[in-house]
């Protein structure tokens, strides 16, 4: 199924949302910054919003044609919609959440039965609760297979993970890994965070202030960033394809080219071998050249790239192997005395170390 | 308590609770206009319903007057449709109560109402539902509370009106009296231990109306 959005013009408070583009993928990241008309562009799909100028077409149905005068109304649509705030209904159960959209005689798909939907999202014993007796991550999925059961031909999710901290992020990607490959209904996925990016997208459109800035496949996007915004946006890690080695102990070994690294399995499925290892710039320290014993996993000899200013911070770009960029602060770079092929070691402890199976 | 103080306390609950009932559905949906929809001339219908509030109520019951007497718009039209007098009846008694009380219902049901995330009827919208539906099963359960205590807020305050009932309905014993009509009625002709006990009726009603009303918005804003 293919969502076409051409001519869409809407007028945001300082800047206009201008789209042209033909969405193909099972999952598409629509990624940007904060404020960059993301959520905006979900509402004009999902018929919340109306634009000046739009032409919206999902499969072979026109939604939206501000010239023929042609708007389906939002009940029409069959486009599931999750908010970043959930909007989990508070008077009802999780059961009437969930059966909200399964009676409006819509051609329901025998894909999504509530039995289907509640055992992939693991939300069986939450069915008797109240919505406000559930934590973050139990409200996430309820809000999802509230979607899923209106038998949607498109979902869009609004940084459905943005409000939970990282450790709980971890555990929900799953679950929309799982949504993608055994309901296969395609998504548009909000984000501005490059790792729920890499692991459930395939397709990927980068908005900054209100333009495409690139559209492509994720690998594509990542490795080739069409000019310095969408850079900017995306470089701010060190991202490399790597392959697991060993496990033990709840540590894994993971070799990154000739380099090898260790890292914590706990957000990896047993399965897991091939991985995209990414690290944080300011999660690496730098050491001068000699052999002092640290408590850091990770202890890669390392030369120096380069170093360059990067707001109040430096930012260095390491080879270790791989490319690693490093931030520090203007003041450790003067003792260190960096500079490009300067010797150093790069120590990174094993839990900063996030692995996203590829 | 006497057969007149019952049959006049009765009457006056009577005609409280009708009015309040004609005024529901209209205030409700008028509140959710007002909450939840734009429209030219918002402003002004604000203004309008918000006017018995300030004025002085003899001045409502007189434009009552004017427009449902027999020789008035509405109250000619009536009478020569359906055959029957508003003024001087219990019908102008119930209009008076209702006119005096829909404001404080409206503007109770809309803040309720606007307090509603509009996020979860979008939501609703998005899972098929129509305006009916979201508004039934989202919109009204949620503002349930603040409707409530708007409702009792009305009922308290058609339980007390004075002013709008003489001029619309006068003081006609057995057919129009009610509580503060007949209070006023005792006072003048020098029977106030007798008003003493209607007094004291109407404080009793009014305290428990007050009351409920708190609780219920106590509760509502959990």
């Amino acid at each position: 199924m293919s969502l076409v959005l051409k001519n869409i013009s809407l007028p945001l408070a300082p800047f206009t949302l201008e789209v042209e583009v033909e969405i193909h993928g099972r999952v598409t990241a629509i990624f940007g910054p904060s404020g960059s008309g993301k959520t905006s562009l979900l509402e004009l799909v999902a018929g919340l919003r109306r634009a000046k100028s739009a032409f919206i077409q999902l499969g072979d149905r026109v939604l939206t044609d501000t010239a023929e005068g042609v708007f389906v109304p939002v009940r029409q649509r069959g486009i599931g919609y999750v908010p970043q705030e959930l909007a989990l209904f508070p008077h009802l159960s999780v059961r009437q959440n969930l059966l909200y959209g399964n009676r409006s005689g819509r051609e329901t798909s025998h894909l999504f039965t509530f039995e289907r939907v509640t055992e992939v999202l693991e939300i069986q014993p939450l069915i008797q609760r109240g919505v406000t007796e559930l934590s973050g991550g139990e409200k996430q999925r309820v809000a999802l297979a509230r979607a899923l059961l209106a038998s949607p031909r498109l979902l869009l999710l609004d940084e459905p993970l943005a409000s939970l901290d990282a450790k709980l992020k971890m555990r929900i990607i799953p679950y929309f890994a799982r949504i993608r490959d055994e309901f296969r209904v395609p998504m548009l996925y909000v984000t501005h965070d490059r790792f729920e990016t890499l692991a459930l997208a395939d397709e990927m459109v980068v908005l900054v202030s209100g333009k495409i800035a690139q559209t492509g496949s994720v690998r594509e996007v990542f490795s080739r960033p069409a000019n310095l915004a969408v850079a900017g946006l995306l470089t701010v890690e060190t991202i490399q394809p790597g392959r697991i080695v060993q496990t033990a102990d709840g540590l894994v070994s993971v070799a990154v080219g000739s380099t090898m690294l260790t890292a914590m399995a706990h957000s990896l499925s047993p399965d897991t071998g091939e991985v995209y290892v990414c690290i944080r710039a300011e999660d690496v320290i730098l050491l001068a050249k000699g052999n002092s014993p640290t408590s850091a996993r990770n202890q890669l000899p390392a030369l120096v790239l380069s170093v360059t200013p990067e707001g109040p911070h430096m930012r260095a770009e390491l080879d270790c192997g791989f490319t690693l960029a490093a931030l520090l602060t203007k003041q450790a770079c003067e003792e260190l005395a960096l500079k490009p092929g300067h010797p150093v070691v790069a120590l990174v402890k094993a839990p900063h170390i996030h692995l996203i199976a590829r | 308590m006497t057969a007149a103080e019952r049959h006049i306390v009765a009457f006056t609950v009577e005609m409280a609770v009708l009015s309040t009932a004609l005024i529901l559905p209209v205030g409700v949906a008028l509140a959710w206009c007002l909450a939840r929809l734009r429209w030219r001339g918002k402003a002004l219908v604000e203004t309008f319903v918000a006017l018995p509030l300030v004025l002085p109520p003899v001045v409502t019951g007189l434009v009552l007057l004017k427009l449902f007497g027999r020789r008035g718009p509405v109250g000619h039209w009536l009478y020569s449709e359906f055959h029957f007098d508003v003024v001087f009846t219990w019908r102008a008694v119930t209009l008076a109560l209702a006119v005096m009380s829909f404001p404080l219902l409206v503007w109770t049901a809309r803040s309720a109402i606007e307090e509603v995330n509009p996020a979860l009827e979008q939501i609703a919208r998005t899972l098929g539902a129509g305006e009916w539906r979201v508004f039934f099963t989202i919109t009204l359960p949620l503002a349930k509370r603040g409707i409530l205590a708007g409702i009792v807020l009305a009922f308290a305050r058609a339980l007390g009106e004075f002013g709008a009932t003489i001029m619309v309905a006068g003081n006609i014993p057995g057919v129009t009296t009610t509580l503060s009509t007949d209070i006023y009625q005792l006072v003048q002709v020098g029977e106030d231990s007798q008003a003493w006990t209607l007094v004291g009726i109407s404080l009793t009603l009014a305290f428990a109306a007050v009351w409920l009303n708190l609780r219920l918005m106590q509760r509502g804003k959990r």
